[in-house]
């Protein structure tokens, strides 16, 4: 199945990428591609005749991180409990400032941190948002409205100061 | 812009968290090859030395009986199908395999007849060690133009021909290597797994001098096609040994196979129930001119799928020259 196999190696490190973002975790980032890679297998003679697969797959993936019944999420939250204000001496770097923010992002509802990484990370616009998720453009905005209000919110002064200049 | 660009830094500096490509792609195999085993049918490879006969007849045709068989003829039995190259050398243990052949276009002096690639995508396990193992023809692509994740790759001459190979040490190891085929292109090998960097260099390169053409090779599929209509070629076939599935694509082969054939889940099936199809129940399901047709418990349980951008008669048609298991 050489055009299967060809189509996974020119996509997956993409897929991967994607994932992480999504689930900001390794393992999850893993199990969940390689659930979506096994169905693409299955299906792969109606995928390849698609006039963009790739596309597709990237669906796939948000569909299967959207609709995740696995509990290690829950608890990978859980575990990283944030404090209700950051203290100005976690931000003495803007790396603490990105880790910072990276807990803030795994604490989003997922479909807010799907539209937050389709728009900051896949560049994507909102219409082409709106196309993936299967939703209107004025509700992916509604999300990304919520999800920004939810992260900004707890950001320190000098944190935001940082972010201006950065 | 401020939380925006601080959002979009915090995904770029966790780029790092991002897993393992080929540890992934390992594992995804090992899944789709795992699945059902009940069901599987390795291939034992004795010590070293032994050919890879998929099955035990040779010779393969599509079988074609008259269109409207009589009481008392034959009754169409599965036919093998050949793969255009084989591998005479495996390592030992048992093999799962997933082959393929792929119609790949026409040479410009005889258009009409079509030209065959192949894959072998096996995993040979014995003794706790997992090798998987890729081979693929490349028509259109030369040794020159190999391209590995850790570089250029070290010129090598495989049986008199020059290739070109590269070896990853880390764990999961792989080994990788394309040898240019005397009509052109080249043949990639790809062997992964957990044994030895060297093992898998030896494995890599003893399976490269030991491909064959043209080749002898058959594979069994679940359920079979005859007789097909005039102009429609079987463009591809996909056999799964461990999981027994198979999968056709049927077509002029000049342009994009118009029709798929293949064994479906056995939940797949939606839809409406149909005609009758060589005494089988079947449903079918129109989505915007895409038209599936499934035929119920076609190979044992499982449903076989006739599905295209064609009209309902036309999957039918297929679906009455299935050759189906008694």
């Amino acid at each position: 199945m050489a055009d299967y196999e060809n189509f996974v190696q020119v996509q997956l490190p993409r897929l991967l990428r994607y994932a992480t973002m999504l689930t900001g975790e390794r393992e999850q980032a893993a199990d969940l591609v390689q659930d979506v890679l096994v169905k693409v297998y299955r299906r792969w003679p109606r995928i390849v005749d698609l006039d963009h697969p790739d596309r597709y797959v990237v669906r796939m993936v948000t569909n299967g991180y959207l609709s995740w019944r696995h509990s290690r999420a829950a608890r990978l939250i859980a575990a990283g409990d944030l404090p209700d204000q950051a203290r100005p001496d976690d931000f003495a770097s803007d790396h603490a400032a990105r880790e910072d923010m990276w807990q803030r992002l795994a604490r989003l509802p997922r479909r807010q941190r799907a539209v937050v990484v389709l728009r900051y990370y896949e560049q994507l616009a909102d219409s082409e948002i709106a196309d993936l998720l299967g939703c209107a453009q004025a509700t992916v905005r509604a999300h990304a409205h919520r999800a920004l209000t939810t992260l900004r919110n707890g950001l320190t002064i000098e944190q935001m100061a940082r972010a201006k200049e950065s | 812009m401020d939380i925006e660009q601080l959002i979009k830094d915090t995904f770029t500096e966790h780029e790092h968290v991002t897993p393992d490509a080929d540890t992934v792609l390992a594992a995804t195999r090992q899944r789709i090859y795992r699945r059902r085993p009940v069901l599987s049918r390795p291939l034992v490879v004795a010590a070293g030395v032994t050919a890879l006969t998929l099955a035990a007849v040779a010779a393969v045709a599509l079988i074609r009986p008259t269109n409207n068989p009589q009481v008392g003829a034959p009754i169409p039995t599965v036919a093998d199908l050949s793969m255009p190259y084989s591998l005479d050398w495996l390592p030992p243990g048992e093999v799962n395999y997933l082959v393929r052949r792929i119609n790949i276009g026409a040479t410009t002096e005889d258009p009409d007849t079509p030209l065959y690639g192949g894959e072998y995508m096996l995993t040979v396990t014995a003794d706790d060690q997992t090798l998987d193992i890729d081979v693929q023809q490349f028509r259109m692509v030369s040794v020159d133009g190999a391209a590995f994740k850790s570089g250029p790759g070290t010129p090598v001459t495989i049986n008199g021909q020059p290739a070109v190979e590269s070896s990853r040490t880390e764990d999961p190891g792989g080994y990788e290597l394309y040898v240019a085929h005397p009509d052109g292109g080249t043949m990639y090998v790809h062997v992964s797994g957990t044994a030895p960097a060297q093992q898998l260099i030896d494995t890599g390169r003893q399976i490269a001098q030991n491909i064959r053409f043209p080749g002898t090779t058959t594979v069994t599929p679940t359920f079979g096609l005859r007789d097909l209509p005039d102009g429609v070629r079987m463009c591809t076939f996909g056999v799964n040994g461990s999981e027994p599935g198979t999968s056709y694509q049927l077509g002029t082969c000049a342009t994009m196979p118009t029709i798929l054939v293949n064994t479906a889940a056995a939940d797949d099936p939606t839809g409406t129930p149909g005609q009758p199809v060589q005494g089988h129940e079947t449903r079918h399901l129109d989505e915007n001119g895409y038209h599936r047709l499934w035929v119920l418990d076609a190979v044992g349980d499982t449903p076989v799928l006739v599905a295209g951008w064609v009209p309902l008669t036309d999957l039918y048609d297929i679906a009455n020259r299935l050759v189906l298991p008694h």
